[in-house]
């Protein structure tokens, strides 16, 4: 009895600490679109963060499995998101998010590198990006970071 | 060789020094400036960078003359042409604003937009990778 009650008392505290995650890489993700909401906001000439984009990568984070490593954000001159996986310069992944349901991203691995499109229904991430982030993340084992 | 108003030459050597204005915290990271800050301007198919050195100061000093709107400068990645047009890009002048240059060659797929973004996010991991991230300190 004891037993199961601390395994369930564990499965809540990951459980609160996965969604602790993720709502933090979402706050973040709202933040930087709040930043770039205006026209040109970075003097160039840049479109606003598309809302669509913004929820579509919100979408993304929550549908993304807990396993996997959280990403950063980055906001892109055709108001799209970028999400990046970065665990050193030379090992990348990045996902742009934009208006539409096909997801661009592309890979760096030294010198290997790549790109490609997949559809995102707004719930489950595609296998080939899941093993992308693995991939990258996973390298050496030393980058790994928690949810 | 032909020179420009501000006295650099026409064609830009490989390995000039090409800086990257960052004014948004989220263009990078404590490791590196992200992709997403290379990536071209639609309205121009280009992405706006500086012929000068990588030196703090001069960055500053660069960002004052030139900027445009209420924005301040956060920090600045810096890479040399060649590394740029090992991607397949080029490094061209465009003069005003003085020591301004362009990265021209952009993919742009009229028919595919989604794999359009692809290949640019492609082409700008590999110049991130290979840029150095300068903290630029507030004057």
């Amino acid at each position: 009895m004891r037993d199961a009650v601390t395994a369930v008392v564990d499965h809540a505290e990951q459980s609160q600490a996965l969604f602790g995650g993720k709502a933090t890489a979402i706050s973040n993700l709202k933040t930087m679109a709040k930043e770039c909401s205006t026209p040109d906001w970075d003097g160039e000439g840049t479109v606003p963060v598309n809302p669509i984009a913004v929820l579509l990568a919100e979408n993304f984070v929550r549908a993304l499995p807990d396993d996997l490593p959280l990403p950063e954000f980055a906001p892109e001159p055709d108001g799209s998101v970028t999400l990046d996986w970065i665990p050193s310069q030379h090992r990348l992944f990045s996902i742009s998010v934009s208006s539409s349901d096909r997801l661009a991203y592309a890979w760096l691995d030294g010198s290997d590198k790549g790109h490609a499109v997949a559809r995102f229904d707004g719930s489950r991430v595609p296998a080939r990006i899941i093993e992308g982030i693995k991939e990258i993340m996973d390298h050496g084992n030393s980058t790994l970071r928690p949810a | 060789m032909a020179t420009l108003p501000s006295g650099l030459p026409e064609i830009v050597a490989d390995e000039e020094e090409l800086v990257r204005f960052l004014t948004q915290s989220n263009r990078f990271n404590s490791i590196m400036a992200k992709p997403a800050a290379f990536l071209p301007n639609p309205k121009f198919r280009n992405t706006s960078v500086f012929r000068i050195i990588p030196d703090p100061e001069l960055i500053r000093l660069a960002w004052q003359q030139n900027k445009v709107g209420e924005g301040s400068l956060k920090a600045a990645a810096a890479c040399t042409a060649i590394e740029v047009r090992k991607t397949g890009l080029d490094v061209l002048p465009e003069e005003p604003p003085s020591r301004h240059a362009n990265l021209e060659g952009w993919p742009w797929l009229d028919g595919d937009a989604d794999l359009q973004r692809a290949k640019q996010l492609e082409i700008a991991q590999g110049i991130a990778q290979k840029s150095k991230l300068v903290a630029v300190t507030a004057p």
